[in-house]
């Protein structure tokens, strides 16, 4: 009689590998950051400074969502701040409803997307974020096209529509920004919903400086876009298809999952979520840009991401880690604001905090496999 | 001459006029800057926060790197911090619009320093006369090509800065009404687009002097360009200096330390100057008594007159202009 040896059970994991391999480490992250420098920076717990903090996150997460996705599949798009420049510049040229022929008599869309009396959609802002969408869509389209069936690195393809989908943009309108856009567009990235005012209620008069936004349309497009996303990623046989591609895109392909058409639609999404994350910042700036998007917005927006636990070498990514991600990323810049540092500063202290994101990711992949 | 000499090289010196001028108690100012990438810009960040903070005041400086929308979230910041007013250097004339009603809207005063908003109705706005400062200097150097080229139709060319900012619309204006009045004696105008960029001003003018070599006159909106029109120029054999072959005749705006070296050493004819410390201490000025008097939402537009300089006055008026100042520090050998 021959004794069976007991199948190995994995290692128990310890209570720091526990946390580490949470979904909400990152959010736990954040209330240690938060509580930690409350103290010294009072003013970080001011309903002003909270509803500042939320202001900025809803762009930042919806451009970030779409990241996600990509990321998730092994990819990266560089070209998502360049989606936003040309977005933003189509979308607000369409929309506006007036133009100064001074700034913009010498643009290549004076007098066919734009004149003096505005947009070709005038005060039509459904229609004309629709028409952005669809442009974004094309960018995307292109992207995953290249990357699905050349099989050339995400890191290339989009890096060259970084640049080339940049240049046309500023091309557009010869660099000049694009005002006058109507008022429902602007509510979109400065309308309040809901606004708070904590205080006694002893004056007539509540001066504005005390009333503070607690829902805007910029949080219920943002959060309404990462819950369809959250589905769409969790429980639908595409974002399992997602998870398979970027887990091991060759084993997914004998598995039957439709590769190309899942990377072409990641990408395709991505440019949805820039060109979505345009109409915000847009609205928030009451001008279309085209060089919005530029300078350290993808450090941000790849920065948000990662720290988030999307895994950079794909296969792993949740919705709800990229909310927790853009949360810390944007309280992290708030509370660098607050100390007074510099802009250089500030961005050398987010880099070394995404290549610390990405060590753990690093520790966290090895973790998983020791775990089983 | 001696005293406003020592009143601009001494920014502290400035402080006392400005605690003096208004009587104000120490204040905590948000100074949000888009960059500091030219000589203007450095000189006037050194004058408003030295001097602030040796009146005793506390500055919070923001630097947005040419991110309006950075700019936007550090000023809510500012804001949320409880400044007491703010000075704004904005990216351009559309995002200065937004962020002064936002500011407005908080209860929070706020200038802008000499980039003016697209729209001049709220805020306390420092502004030179950009297009009368621009029309003296392209005037005085198209009545020299007049002089010189009286035969023959003359070739002038402006490179424009980005006309989503006022000061390059109110430049570019200022060249064409100072060439209006002389009708077909000039040619059509070559424009060559800078978008106040060194690397697309050089594209741009090295495309523009390949096709067009037989340029006259050129005019730029801004001095911080004059190094890179040598750049196009040299190599071409049209940068001599005055009274030598191939001399082009060259106008500016701004009134740095390197057109003032060019006009001295004769390359440069004339530049239109604005006067930074004027537009400083009237920004800081207002602002103090703005926040002294609880005003919240002062709306005010400050005009800086300014001149030029010419080959013609600069004797005369050379220490009038803050860089022939700077110069004579030895900015340009630090």
């Amino acid at each position: 009689m021959t004794a069976l040896a007991a199948p190995s059970r994995p290692p128990r994991p310890s209570p720091l590998a526990r946390a580490l391999l949470s979904d909400w480490f990152v959010l736990w992250l954040s209330v240690l950051l938060f509580v930690g420098l409350l103290p010294v920076l009072p003013t970080l717990g001011t309903p002003a400074n909270l509803a500042n903090l939320l202001s900025n996150a809803w762009p930042l997460l919806v451009v970030a969502l779409g990241q996600t996705f990509v990321m998730t599949i092994g990819g990266i798009d560089l070209s998502q701040g360049a989606v936003i420049g040309l977005t933003s510049t189509l979308g607000a040229a369409l929309a506006a409803t007036a133009a100064d022929p001074d700034v913009l008599s010498k643009a290549p869309i004076w007098g066919v997307l734009i004149g003096e009396q505005g947009g070709i959609l005038a005060g039509q802002v459904a229609a004309a974020i629709l028409a952005t969408l669809i442009a974004a869509a094309l960018v995307g389209l292109v992207n995953g096209a290249l990357v699905a069936w050349l099989d050339m690195p995400p890191f290339m393809v989009t890096l060259v529509s970084l640049i080339t989908v940049g240049a046309f943009a500023i091309w557009l309108t010869q660099s000049e920004n694009i005002r006058n856009l109507p008022d429902a567009y602007i509510r979109l990235g400065q309308g309040e919903i809901v606004s708070i005012y904590i205080g006694p209620k002893d004056e007539p008069q509540i001066p504005r400086r005390q009333v503070h936004d607690l829902v805007t349309w910029a949080a219920v497009i943002a959060v309404s876009a990462a819950v369809l996303l959250h589905l769409l990623l969790e429980r639908t046989a595409f974002g399992r298809q997602v998870v398979a591609v970027g887990a091991n895109r060759r084993a997914a392909e004998i598995a039957g999952v439709p590769v190309r058409r899942v990377i072409v639609l990641v990408f395709v999404l991505s440019a949805l979520c820039a060109a979505l994350g345009a109409v915000l910042y847009s609205a928030r700036l009451e001008a279309g840009r085209p060089t919005l998007g530029e300078g350290t917005f993808l450090l941000d927006v790849i920065g948000a991401t990662v720290i988030g636990g999307t895994s950079l070498f794909g296969g792993k990514g949740k919705v709800l880690w990229t909310v927790f991600g853009v949360l810390f990323f944007v309280l992290l810049g708030n509370t660098l604001n607050l100390m007074n540092l510099s802009t250089f500063h500030i961005d050398m202290v987010k880099g070394g905090v995404i290549l610390l994101a990405a060590l753990l990711d690093v520790g966290r992949t090895r973790l998983q496999r020791r775990l089983g | 001459m001696t005293t406003r000499t020592t009143l601009l090289s001494a920014a502290g010196a400035l402080g006392l006029l400005v605690g003096l001028g208004t009587g104000a108690q120490a204040a905590t100012i948000c100074f949000a800057f888009q960059d500091l990438e030219t000589e203007f810009w450095v000189a006037g960040h050194k004058a408003i926060t030295t001097t602030l903070t040796e009146a005793g005041n506390t500055v919070i400086e923001r630097n947005a790197n040419e991110d309006a929308n950075r700019q936007l979230e550090q000023i809510n910041d500012c804001i949320a911090q409880g400044v007491d007013g703010i000075i704004l250097i904005p990216q351009d004339g559309e995002s200065a619009v937004t962020i002064v009603q936002t500011a407005q809207d908080a209860d929070v005063p706020i200038a802008v320093f000499n980039r003016p908003p697209s729209d001049l109705s709220r805020g306390i706005i420092v502004v030179a006369d950009n297009e009368e400062i621009a029309r003296q200097a392209v005037d005085f150097v198209a009545q020299e090509a007049m002089a010189a080229i009286p035969d023959r139709p003359i070739q002038p060319l402006i490179l424009v800065g980005d006309l989503g900012d006022p000061n390059a619309v109110g430049r570019r204006d200022g060249f064409y009404a100072a060439l209006a009045p002389y009708g077909d004696r000039f040619a059509t105008p070559i424009e060559v687009a800078t978008e106040w960029d060194a690397a697309t001003a050089l594209a741009n003018l090295e495309a523009a002097i390949t096709a067009n070599p037989n340029v006259d006159l050129i005019f730029t909106s801004s001095d911080f360009l004059f190094p890179t029109i040598r750049s196009v120029l040299e190599p071409r054999g049209m940068w001599a200096p005055r009274g030598e072959a191939g001399h082009v005749l060259m106008a500016g705006l701004d009134g740095d330390a390197t057109a003032c070296q060019l006009i001295k050493d004769g390359y440069v004819d004339a530049t239109g100057v604005q006067d930074l410390y004027f537009e400083a201490e009237s920004a800081m000025n207002a602002i103090l008594a703005a926040i002294e008097a609880g005003d919240t939402q002062p709306n005010q537009v400050i005009e800086d007159p300014g001149f030029a300089l010419t080959s013609a006055n600069l004797a005369e008026r050379e220490m009038d202009m803050w860089g022939c100042v700077l110069l004579s520090e030895g900015f340009l050998n630090q």
